[in-house]
């Protein structure tokens, strides 16, 4: 397949080609989301170097294992994503001497759902990421802090609970109200 | 948690969206999530908030450098084998498989060596080649073999770094004689690994040891990093 036919597929149209170990797909895959997910691995890890690492991983287990990606589990981008997070934090821990969190099945651990919250997740990815950086940043300091925290720093809730000394359900608590006031947010903007 | 209709659990659940979670609690809230529907529907009614996290970050581009040492390892077919997925098969008949691939398993042992590979740290082991001990004792590599029927699958962790020029082997030992597995792989940069040996039977030991990269070698060339006896 050249690569001008692999540009004009779907991310779910571009899987199964990776899966057979079509490189131009792969390509075009790369080309898609390689920013992104260099940019999620680079807010973690905060190296450029480490960084590239992770994302160069990221993507070759997707082209190893591209045919283990399964539609109803959501966008092919927010697997991708899910990739790279964990890698990411992984290589955090290991680099800061933590115990590393997650098993060994890593790339697996994303939650399935169903179609349509699939299609409504695919519009929020790309439609609002500034709608995000804006909810984000007028949640109040002490949900985003947990937030954060938690999602680019890959710490647990008693972790975070002893670096802000306030009980464990004080933090879930913020997470909770954070979280539902961005998905307030973004539902807003879609309609 | 009771799993007749209650309000939803939305701390413990935003706190599991975000992965936040201690691992019992995971898994506790997990069982409950499989009974209850009102928690299953808040989960996914909140899923989204924190799907976009990650498009939240500043865009930073990666170097040119990354996409051709990228695409340079998926062109030459050097990805796929560093990644330890479909790797040549020097042994016959065996290969590495996704973990998903096995169904119902049997804890079988758990060993510890402390080798190190390209200038690691663990100087009692490397005296004395292996070292059995339960699994769990970082920084040692630590070995757990889980058999289903005549196939099983070693899990490594906390593998030293490996140089470029070396990959890992696995060796079983039938009648005092250790031939190759035919399992060549490289380690996750977590320093982890699963490798499936499709024949156990008769199998007293399973042993990995660094060798050359990419072909492996037709014997151990090094002593074992890890070490796991079959009872």
């Amino acid at each position: 397949m050249r690569a001008s036919k692999a540009e004009r597929l779907a991310d779910e149209e571009l899987m199964p080609l990776i899966g057979e170990k079509n490189p131009d797909a792969f390509e075009v895959f790369y080309d898609r989301h390689g920013g992104v997910a260099f940019s999620l691995a680079y807010r973690i890890l905060g190296e450029r170097g480490a960084a590239e690492d992770v994302t160069q991983e990221a993507f070759i287990s997707i082209w190893r294992s591209g045919a283990r990606y399964d539609a109803a589990r959501g966008s092919v981008r927010t697997w991708m994503l899910g990739i790279v997070r964990n890698r990411a934090i992984d290589a955090l821990r290991s680099k800061s001497g933590k115990a590393p969190k997650l098993d060994f099945d890593d790339d697996s651990i994303l939650e399935s759902r169903s179609a349509p919250e699939r299609t409504e997740s695919e519009a929020l990815e790309r439609e609002t990421a500034q709608e995000v950086r804006g909810a984000l940043g007028e949640l109040p300091g002490e949900q985003s802090k947990v937030i954060t925290l938690a999602y680019f720093g890959g710490f647990s809730h008693s972790e975070i609970a002893g670096m802000l000394d306030v009980p464990l359900g004080t933090v879930k608590g913020r997470m909770r109200l954070g979280l539902e006031k961005i998905r307030r947010e973004l539902a807003e903007g879609l309609t | 948690m009771s799993e007749d209709r209650h309000e939803p659990q939305r701390d413990e659940l935003a706190a599991y969206l975000l992965d936040a979670l201690e691992p019992g609690e995971t898994a506790q809230l997990e069982r409950h999530l499989a009974g209850c529907e009102a928690c299953r529907t808040e989960l996914e009614w909140m899923r989204p908030a924190v799907q976009v996290l990650p498009e939240s970050v500043q865009q930073v581009e990666p170097s040119a450098h990354l996409r051709e040492r990228l695409m340079e390892q998926v062109r030459s077919g050097v990805g796929e084998q560093r990644a330890g997925w479909n790797l040549r098969r020097p042994g016959g008949g065996l290969s590495l498989r996704p973990l998903a691939a096995l169904a119902a398993v049997v804890l079988v042992l758990a060993a510890v060596v402390g080798y190190a590979i390209g200038g690691g740290s663990d100087e009692s082991s490397v005296k004395g080649g292996m070292t059995t001990a339960l699994a769990g004792n970082p920084p040692g590599v630590t070995a757990k073999m889980v058999s289903n029927g005549h196939s099983g699958v070693l899990y490594l962790k906390n593998i030293p770094h490996l140089p470029p020029e070396k990959l890992l082997q696995t060796w079983v030992e039938r009648d005092d004689q250790i031939v190759s597995a035919g399992v060549l792989f490289i380690p996750a940069p977590n320093g982890t690994a699963t490798a499936t040996i499709n024949d156990m039977r008769g199998v007293e030991a399973v042993m990995v040891t660094a060798e050359p990269f990419p072909d492996g070698s037709t014997h151990p060339t090094s002593h074992p990093i890890a070490s796991v006896s079959i009872s």
